[in-house]
């Protein structure tokens, strides 16, 4: 099968919902099954020496989790919004839930399989191997990001302006 | 009704279970407030007499003379890389003590002592620091921010503390 090819029905379910938000002007996506809140933006506490995508921790209903920047993660330059969204994650590392901020949501989408596509070798310069699919919303291409490896992976990740 | 007249030292005593509440010396590093076990502190000192370690190999530690013989001093904020620029006026050093080996704690500045209920301390989560686990006790929740709470065990267990004892062997 071509890296372009829709993905088959035993690749993914038939209907996929998604998050899509904006990142540097870019469309991207989380699986919903995934994602387990949104939440506004809270200032993190800053810890020691942390990877350089990591903002710091949070609390959110009594649980402490740390707070990555897609931003920084994808080698974003400058500061992005002030107040960006957050999005708690489950089970996409050694953290039970993660918080990845992102500059805006923007919807949930369903996508039905026939229109979900594997990704080619690059989007935006993002490696397939950090890509889940991608899809179309608006005209424009809406890349679903691989949360898991995203998080897990230490190789840097350079998106392209 | 006699039954819950408790006196004030029965009233203060924790449920039976329950752990009693630990007594925590706060300090600042950067722009953020940790802990230590006040415990482990043997005593508060200026910083004046810490100087420096040749770099490399020692990237965080230097050496103070105490009582006659000379200690390891990490400076918190190389370890945490947290903060540029000279020493404050504030900063103090801590001297503990861990797995067996004295060292002092530069700190930016001494805050308070804080009495934490040991069911509030959590872990760190995994993704917080590229420091050793072993270096943190935990954490636990202060209004709206968070304590990191370092281990004296796991900090004399920095390569550092140990190198400086085995070259002074």
């Amino acid at each position: 099968m071509a890296r372009t090819d829709a993905l088959t029905p035993d690749a993914t379910q038939a209907e996929a919902s998604v998050l899509m938000f904006l990142l540097a002007g870019k469309q991207f996506a989380v699986g919903v099954d995934r994602l387990q809140h949104i939440l506004e933006y809270q200032a993190p506490t800053r810890t020691p020496r942390r990877p350089p995508y990591v903002d710091g921790i949070i609390q959110h209903k009594g649980r402490v989790l740390p707070l990555v920047s897609l931003r920084r993660r994808l080698g974003v330059e400058g500061a992005g919004p002030e107040h960006p969204a957050i999005l708690l994650l489950a089970g996409v590392g050694a953290d039970a839930v993660v918080g990845l901020t992102v500059d805006q949501v923007v919807r949930v989408l369903s996508l039905p399989a026939d229109k979900v596509l594997l990704p080619p070798p690059r989007v935006f310069g993002i490696r397939a191997e950090f890509i889940r699919a991608v899809a179309n919303a608006g005209g424009r291409p809406v890349v679903w990001l691989d949360e898991r490896k995203l998080l897990t992976s230490a190789e840097p990740i350079t998106l392209l302006a | 009704m006699e039954r819950l007249a408790l006196t004030k030292r029965q009233a203060r005593r924790p449920a039976e279970g329950a752990a009693a509440p630990e007594k925590f010396l706060l300090f600042r590093v950067g722009e953020e407030i940790y802990g230590m076990g006040l415990r482990a502190l043997r005593e508060v000192l200026l910083p004046e007499g810490v100087t420096a370690l040749p770099t490399p190999p020692y990237q965080v530690c230097g050496s103070l003379a105490h009582r006659g013989r000379r200690i390891p001093v990490i400076r918190m904020r190389a370890l945490f890389e947290a903060a540029a620029g000279g020493t404050p006026a504030t900063a103090r050093v801590l001297l503990t003590q861990g797995q067996g080996r004295a060292f002092g704690l530069l700190v930016d500045e001494v805050l308070e002592m804080a009495e934490v209920d040991p069911a509030r301390i959590g872990p760190l989560p995994a993704l917080a620091t590229l420091l050793p686990p072993a270096c943190f006790r935990g954490l636990f929740a202060r209004q709206d921010r968070l304590v990191l709470l370092v281990s004296e065990e796991g900090l004399g267990g920095l390569d550092e503390v140990v190198q400086f004892y085995a070259a002074s062997a």
